[in-house]
């Protein structure tokens, strides 16, 4: 089965270096039939991949450990669900599933478009074929997860195979970690959707909005792939790491992070160019960067360029990868460079006030986050080659920049989507915006009054109840109107509102979930906690709460052992709960792990781990966190998702009734 | 005309305070540290004391001693030694006990008794996780 998977892998190099070039030839000399034939290796090499991930998958699930990677990343007694995950716990594995799908993504947009976009399709199988070219070698020549164990007896090298794997990293036992790894991956090689039709388009001139209307469900979706993972490796780092954070501006964070930002301008950006036929130099460079950034927070987790809780060990990738991206990087901008006078705007910008204004402050905020974000992370190597010393800033430099701009793009998310087009007049600027100010300065009044005295986060709390105001008067002054017309609850017309203007509203429903996550970034300024060694029937308090340590116990199963403390949780004599935080000893790894316990409420998190522990086993040390509102940060990335959803269904289109309504309610206008 | 001339003012106002605030950030050298080894660190004399420090080793084996919340131990490159007194508040991770060869990056700052206060230990499980299997082969 490893000699299969190996072959599989192998001919995936020639499947897509034929793909590449057969669509180059395709585009250069416009031959329908070669376009077919490129077409037909996407889906080659889409085919041999999956067997070859089937093969690997066969081989972790049958405990094949004469496979290295088999036997660095599994152990008989690892449950069977963490076997097929396994996959992507290691370096070869996980760059297997990217190379998988890139293939998938490749084939998917090759059939979607087997009867459109012919002049663009060329060079889109073309770019996307190339980036495959990169993956499948790396995967198959320097990071080859069917390598054989072997050992060298005399002048020869003798494979052999060993009783037992060392088992999955303890840390990547965990749920979130499950889906976090595709979720995230799905994200990055997403990118390379738009960023393809996007060099499809300079090359070939074709520099209307065809490309950005064949993309947007792509750039969508990609885009939330990348939301979700990236909040899920937060959740991971949560529960997971035991420090009572979640986001730690680790450099790999950051990296995922830096798409994302990027990817969000453009969503805006975009309706720029699409609206007014602005910014077009612009959003191509948007596109490209996302792609670039993609690749190079793969690059970064994998490289050991940065030292991160995240990363892969150093995998000998670097060389190759800046190689890549080097090249990626002239190509496109030199490109972009040769393409600027097609590229000129149909209209200029009419006023500071307008909501063209707002896009274009909401993408230069997101440009500067993108580029503070990128400096601090690769500050260590900024510095060490102009000092010598290597200095790495910490969170309190990212937040001090980031807090101040995502602040801004808040408020922005509340102001922007209320002014006109073009111009917005004073009146119509008080008539939308008195009400939710006013309401957000009576919150700031009660927070004072409750004893809340921190700057950043009365700001924070006063600018989310004004977007969250003016958002739900959107869909209500909508809804209203319709109903009013056709005669539907107000419940009904919010939905059909909804309905047939998705874009506009799966938008609003994302901003309300920016909002609603912000409320459980401003938590942070309102985290305390306490440390104390506690042995059975002692115990102490944190806040409002009394927390007694009711028995230390040991367990073992066939995969761990572990010490548990039962912890009871109290206020005011009342049991609220009793919290179990662990620590676990894996055999396979000889691994320790500590496993937190947390109690979640909407308003709070008590977050419980088992820091350390006496030689005897009596006593131990118990860290207790209370952080307020994180809750709201996992609630926020849900709507995400579901906004991103809604935002890509088809807009309904109202029936022959409907539209005598409608019809009806314009000639009564 | 007008307008244009707006939107430049807006733009360079956001873009300066966005300066201003990352020259700020790195006013404040406790969000700065410098990365450096035992060695590296022994090399700086007393500049080191006036930095904050982000140092690499090895753990050395069998010097960690607890009493209560305290934590000291040792780490190593080469012949040099630094002495690490733990005063952080977060636990510390999995990886790090007596009977391990852990690699050890610790942040903090150099004390003038010479004693190392560290506010953070991240451990790198080093020689342990890659595997070494010649030695059970079937």
């Amino acid at each position: 089965m490893a000699d299969l998977g190996n072959i599989l892998l192998f001919f995936l190099f020639p499947a897509s270096v034929f793909t590449a070039l057969t669509a180059l030839v395709a585009g250069i000399t416009k031959r329908r039939g070669l376009l077919e034939a490129a077409r037909r290796g996407a889906y080659v090499a889409f085919g041999v991949t999956t067997l070859a991930v089937l093969a690997l998958e066969y081989l972790l699930i049958t405990s094949d450990f004469s496979i290295e990677y088999v036997a660095s990343n599994t152990n008989l007694a690892l449950p069977f669900f963490y076997k097929i995950v396994a996959l992507w716990a290691g370096h070869n594995g996980s760059l297997l599933l990217w190379t998988w799908i890139i293939t998938v993504f490749s084939a998917m947009v090759a059939y979607q478009n087997r009867h459109k976009n012919n002049d663009l399709m060329p060079y889109v199988i073309f770019i996307m074929a190339a980036t495959m070219v990169f993956f499948s070698t790396l995967s198959f020549f320097i990071s080859n997860p069917f390598d054989t164990l072997y050992q060298e007896l005399g002048n020869q090298l003798q494979e052999f195979a060993v009783r037992d794997g060392r088992g999955l990293n303890p840390l990547l036992q965990h749920p979130a970690m499950v889906i976090h790894p595709p979720i995230l991956f799905i994200g990055y090689v997403g990118t390379v959707v738009p960023f393809a039709f996007a060099i499809a388009a300079l090359i070939t001139g074709k520099l209307d909005s065809d490309w950005t209307h064949t993309t947007r469900r792509w750039a969508l979706t990609t885009w939330g792939f990348l939301a979700a993972g990236i909040v899920l490796g937060g959740k991971w780092a949560y529960v997971e790491l035991g420090w009572g954070g979640y986001w730690s501006w680790d450099p790999v964070e950051n990296a995922s992070l830096l798409p994302w930002l990027t990817a969000t301008a453009y969503l805006h950006s975009v309706m720029i160019q699409e609206r007014k036929g602005m910014l077009k130099v612009w959003n191509m460079s948007l596109v490209i960067s996302t792609y670039l950034l993609a690749v190079f927070g793969t690059f970064l987790t994998r490289s050991g360029v940065v030292s991160s809780v995240h990363a892969f060990s150093n995998s000998g990738l670097g060389p190759a990868f800046a190689i890549f991206l080097t090249i990626a990087t002239i190509f496109s901008f030199a490109l972009l460079l040769y393409r600027r006078k097609l590229l000129k705007p149909d209209e200029e910008m009419q006023s500071l006030v307008s909501r063209e204004s707002s896009f274009l402050f909401n993408n230069l905020l997101f440009l500067l986050a993108t580029i503070a974000v990128l400096w601090g992370t690769l500050f260590p190597a900024i510095s060490e080659l102009f000092s010598g010393d290597q200095i790495t800033v910490g969170p309190p430099w990212f937040n001090n920049i980031m807090i101040p701009i995502g602040l801004a793009l808040l408020l922005l998310t509340g102001v922007g989507p209320l002014l006109a087009w073009r111009h917005t007049s004073v009146e119509t600027m008080k008539r939308s915006f008195g009400w939710p100010i006013l309401g957000s300065i009576i919150l700031v009044g009660i927070l004072v009054g409750f004893g809340i005295r921190d700057g950043w986060s009365l700001g924070s709390f006063a600018i989310s109840m004004f977007v969250m105001w003016t958002i739900v008067v959107e869909f209500v002054k909508g809804a209203r109107i319709r109903s009013r017309h056709s005669g539907e609850n107000l419940f009904k017309a919010v939905y059909m509102l909804s309905r047939k203007n998705t874009r506009r509203y799966g938008g609003y429903i994302i901003h309300a979930s920016m909002v609603v996550m912000f409320i459980g970034f401003t938590g942070n300024a309102f985290n305390s906690e306490t440390r104390a060694e506690v042995g059975e029937g002692d115990f102490f308090n944190l806040g409002p709460y009394t927390f007694t340590a009711t028995q230390i116990h040991h367990s073992e199963n066939e995969n761990y052992s572990a010490e548990t403390l039962e912890l009871k949780m109290s206020r005011n004599n009342r049991i609220i709960t009793t919290l179990r935080p662990e620590k676990r000893y894996y055999y396979a790894s000889e691994q320790p792990s500590t496993e937190v316990d947390i109690y979640s409420t909407m308003r709070e998190d008590i977050y419980t781990v088992l820091s350390g522990m006496s030689n005897d086993g009596e006593r131990v040390i118990v860290q207790v966190y209370r952080n307020p509102f994180v809750k709201m940060v996992w609630l926020g990335s849900f709507i995400l998702v579901f906004g991103t959803l809604f935002a890509m269904l088809p807009n309904l289109r109202e029936s022959k009734t409907k539209n005598a309504v409608k019809s009806a309610a314009q000639g009564s206008q | 005309m007008n307008n244009r001339y707006k939107f430049i003012v807006g733009t360079i106002v956001i873009i300066s305070a966005v300066i201003v605030l990352a020259v700020q950030g790195l006013q404040d050298d406790s969000t700065m540290s410098y990365s450096k080894t035992v060695s590296e660190v022994q090399m700086l004399g007393e500049r080191a004391k006036s930095l904050s420090l982000k140092v690499n080793g090895n753990l050395k084996k069998g010097s960690i001693i607890r009493n209560n919340l305290d934590l000291a131990f040792i780490i190593t490159e080469g012949n040099s030694e630094l002495q690490i007194h733990y005063i952080g508040k977060d636990p510390i991770p999995d990886t790090f006990n007596n009977d391990m060869d852990a690699e050890v990056v610790v942040s903090g700052r150099l004390a003038a008794n010479g004693v190392f206060n560290a506010e953070r230990i991240q451990a790198k499980c080093a020689s342990k996780y890659e595997a070494d299997y010649t030695s059970e082969p079937i």
